[in-house]
């Protein structure tokens, strides 16, 4: 796992991670909502393709990322085509052309482009959120919102702390699974023996959860934390020309897409 | 600033009950701190410690549900009027859990945290920042993530948190007892620092008086009451009067123990060692020691236990056990040492099958736990986790005890007449027998503790293996266990457990097992391996203190080898 908290000092050219974080989800935002609205496959198709470019050319990947991305989600969103495909009521599109038949299941081509349209829209959401999610850390992300979108710091920064949990969660249950295999709780196979024995770990869970939460929150406190309606910050993260003219610019791009879909489409 | 100097906290009267305890913890304690003191605050587990210290900067009441009576002046501020935030520029406080102090993701932003709250200027955050961080000697770090650092190096950045706040009083409660021996080094390390070079006062709570010992100016000790038995210098109250804080159930430097043991058999002392160095010393003055007791002949069973051949464990791309062979004969009691990564736990979850290791390389009790059935397996190999929370699965004391007796967990036969008489049997041996019908997450620490052991136990397994049982309990906690262990081992079962306090070690376990690396360098009787100083130093350990304290005996050779108490003259034999 890579370090969410890492400094990331990125190379003049990968303007993204210099970017407000705050523009990247503006400039992205309207048309990820405007994506669960359409129906057709040109327009995902093209704001896909606008979200990788934009990444590929804006942001700094490592090999298994880049790979996953040019790849990845290309073969992901060709797989799930064909499995929405599958759940689509073929007397609806029986008029196409036979893509393949396996006994009595006849797969259309009309059934493999609305499988198509949803699998494009689900990548093309993905790819655009990736946009400010490959390029932003989370602390970034909390600076921004206090700074400009007058979000309480108390709130951004005790949902900072809660971060940290996630590991030693993750350590907790690990040792919990084992404790409880060892006391002989398997309860057989299958998904509610599997509900069974996941409610079994909440408890312990829970318990060692609070207590660390309320350990947490002592040492916050300890060290001032909401003595003030606000407080230092070091690293300030101000919206600049370059952000707007990104917003912008992403704005317009987008919209010609929206143009040349409907076109296309 | 002012002329006058100000008391740093100044503690009238305060009785303190937690919302829905019957108790009040502490009862009635006053006292002042003197600018520039460091104070030891003692007392058995249960009478206080921890809630006093949390009253010192108003995290009671103002965080905890628990009334307070009496007053807290901490900086000439009552902590009744005033907002802990605003009391954290008077008194600093560290945690005994490093983990769960770190807010952000460096250590620069860590320790920015504290001063960018009082909405310092940049300039005098980042300023405060670096000097906090060089005198826990962790600048050239600044920029790393605070989870690469090993857990000394957490409570140090913890030290750096607490120093950033230029509170007059720094409060520490069991800041060592979550780290291994050298993460204590190094926490102690700092704080000698800190005590030479500034007019910082503090308030200690620790219960390993070895570490300890030699920066304390005062020792403060709370009966189980919670209310104050003995205050004075630390001479006078550990030395002096050693018997009477031992009756308080309060543990004492071992250097003091072991004097108190030699002095029953006649031999002088002027007055009570409380380090090491002052024991040899003392040994040193004596002309004639009485003899030593001729140590008690164990004879080790051939019949091994536990049988390990040839065990690797490789987890990634890490080796992490590498060709480990030893026989744990039957009856045993074995400690497992080595440092952080060593391997001490994948070993001991390898013997009890928690991690089931490669086929053929472990047998206990004849059978291979890569192969059998964990049911089957608790008939003969019981493990305890650290956390006994993580094992209870039921809902009751008793459940919890018969379950292990009630057959297949689905559909458990209705209890029988046995099985019963065996529970009963168990809840009396653990003293729980009142709690019968409690939820196990209900018990107290130490009853937690000895139920995950009873449930384990009941099975009748005759191999029980404990992964670290002591970490991060109070000595009397730690203490209680372990009687329990040997008591259990003395009765025939065979005990393993993988363990960093080596003094506990050297009292309790028979044989001990050294791990480096993942490969084993050692394995033999305890006096033996504790006795080799070059093979504890090649482990990256470092003697029992008793061990480090007798080694300085020029004048009596034969004393020199002594790892333990109870290989001193003055036993009950």
């Amino acid at each position: 796992m890579s370090d969410p908290f890492a400094l990331t000092t990125g190379a003049p050219r990968y303007f993204l991670s210099r970017l407000n974080p705050l523009a990247k989800l503006a400039a992205v935002l309207p048309f990820m909502l405007w994506l669960l609205l359409v129906r057709d496959v040109w327009t995902p198709f093209l704001f896909l393709i606008l979200a990788m470019v934009t990444i590929l050319i804006g942001a700094r990947l490592s090999w298994r990322t880049l790979l996953l991305l040019v790849a990845g989600l290309p073969a992901v969103v060709f797989v799930l085509s064909l499995s929405f495909g599958l759940w689509t009521d073929a007397s609806r599109v029986d008029t196409t052309p036979l893509v393949f038949q396996l006994g009595e299941f006849r797969f259309f081509r009309g059934a493999w482009l609305i499988g198509l349209a949803t699998a494009l829209r689900l990548g093309a959401v993905l790819a655009l959120a990736l946009i400010p999610g490959l390029t932003t850390t989370g602390p970034d992300l909390v600076r921004a919102s206090v700074e400009h979108l007058r979000v309480p710091y108390r709130v951004g920064y005790t949902a900072l702390a809660a971060y940290r949990f996630v590991p030693r969660f993750r350590h907790d249950l690990d040792l919990i699974r084992q404790a409880h295999r060892v006391r002989g709780v398997s309860g057989g196979r299958g998904p509610v023996a599997g509900i069974r024995r996941a409610l079994g770990y909440v408890v312990p869970l829970l318990a060692g959860a609070i207590r660390h939460a309320e350990r947490v929150s002592f040492a916050m406190d300890s060290r001032a934390f909401g003595a003030h309606e606000s407080r230092t910050e070091r690293h300030l993260l101000p919206l600049q020309v370059r952000d707007g003219v990104f917003v912008g610019l992403f704005w317009l791009c987008g919209a010609g897409l929206l143009v040349l879909a409907a076109q296309l489409g | 600033m002012d002329s006058r100097i100000e008391v740093p906290v100044s503690v009238r009267d305060v009785r303190i009950r937690h919302d829905r305890r019957q108790r009040h913890t502490p009862d009635g304690v006053s006292f002042d701190i003197a600018p520039g003191d460091v104070t030891l605050l003692l007392g058995p587990s249960g009478c206080g410690k921890s809630t006093l210290a949390l009253a010192l900067n108003g995290l009671i009441p103002h965080a905890v549900p628990a009334r307070l009576t009496g007053s807290v002046l901490t900086g000439g501020i009552d902590t009744a009027d005033a907002t802990v935030a605003r009391l954290s520029e008077k008194v600093a406080m560290v945690f005994q859990d490093p983990d769960a102090q770190i807010v952000t993701g460096s250590l620069l932003d860590e320790v920015c945290f504290g001063p960018e709250n009082l909405l310092l200027p940049v300039e005098v955050v980042l300023a405060r920042a670096e000097e906090a961080l060089r005198a826990v000697g962790l600048w050239e770090r600044r920029a790393d993530n605070p989870d690469v650092l090993s857990g000394g190096g957490r409570q140090r950045l913890s030290i750096a948190c607490a120093l950033a706040m230029r509170s007059p009083l720094l409060v520490l409660d069991e800041p060592t007892a979550n780290l291994d021996p050298a993460g204590i080094d190094e926490v102690y390390a700092v704080l000698r620092e800190l005590t030479r070079s500034s007019h910082l006062s503090i308030l200690l709570i620790e219960h390993n008086l070895d570490a300890a010992i030699d920066l304390v100016d005062r020792v403060i000790v709370l009966d189980r009451q919670g209310r104050i038995a003995i205050d004075g210098s630390t001479r006078e109250v550990l030395a002096d009067r050693a018997e009477e804080v031992a009756a308080h159930g309060v543990w004492l430097p071992v250097a003091t123990l072991a004097a108190l043991r030699l002095r029953r058999v006649g031999v002088e002392f002027a007055r009570l060692p409380l380090t090491g160095g002052e024991l040899s010393e003392a040994l040193d003055g004596i002309r004639s020691l009485p003899a030593l007791p001729s140590p008690v002949p164990r004879v080790r069973s051939q019949v091994p236990a536990v049988a390990v051949r040839q065990l690797s464990v490789t987890r990634g791309k890490k080796r992490v056990l590498d060709d480990v062979s030893l026989d744990i004969p039957d009856g045993d009691f074995t400690a497992v040492i080595g440092t952080n990564g060593a391997g001490k736990t994948t070993l001991v979850q390898a013997i009890a099958g928690v991690v089931p290791p490669p086929r053929g390389r472990v047998r206990v009790g004849g059978l291979d736990p890569a192969t059998t059935d964990v049911r089957a397996l608790a008939a003969h190999v019981g493990f305890v986790f650290q956390n006994p929370e993580h094992q209870f699965v039921e809902n009751t004391v008793e459940s919890e005890l018969s379950r292990g007796l009630r057959g297949a967990g689905r559909h458990p036969s209705p209890p029988t007449a046995e099985i019963e008489a065996t529970v009963s049997a168990m809840l009396e041996r653990f003293g729980l027998a009142d709690l019968r019908d409690v939820h196990p997450f209900l018990l107290s620490g130490g009853q937690k503790r000895r139920l995950s052991v009873g449930t384990v136990l009941v099975t009748g397994a005759p191999v029980l293996v404990l992964d670290e049982p002591t970490f991060g309990q109070d000595r009397e906690r730690a203490d209680e266990l372990l009687g329990l262990l040997s008591e259990l081992n003395r009765a025939g079962r065979t005990i393993v457990t993988a363990t960093h306090d080596l003094q506990l070690v050297a009292e309790h376990a028979t044989s001990v097992a050294v791990l480096a690396a993942g490969r084993l360098l050692a394995y033999g009787p305890t006096a033996e391996i504790l006795g080799d100083s070059e093979l504890i130093a090649r482990a990256g350990l470092r003697p029992p203190p008793l061990a480090r304290a007798l080694r300085g005996v020029t004048r009596h050779p034969e004393w020199q080898s002594i790892t333990r108490i109870a290989d001193l003259p003055g036993g009950l034999a």
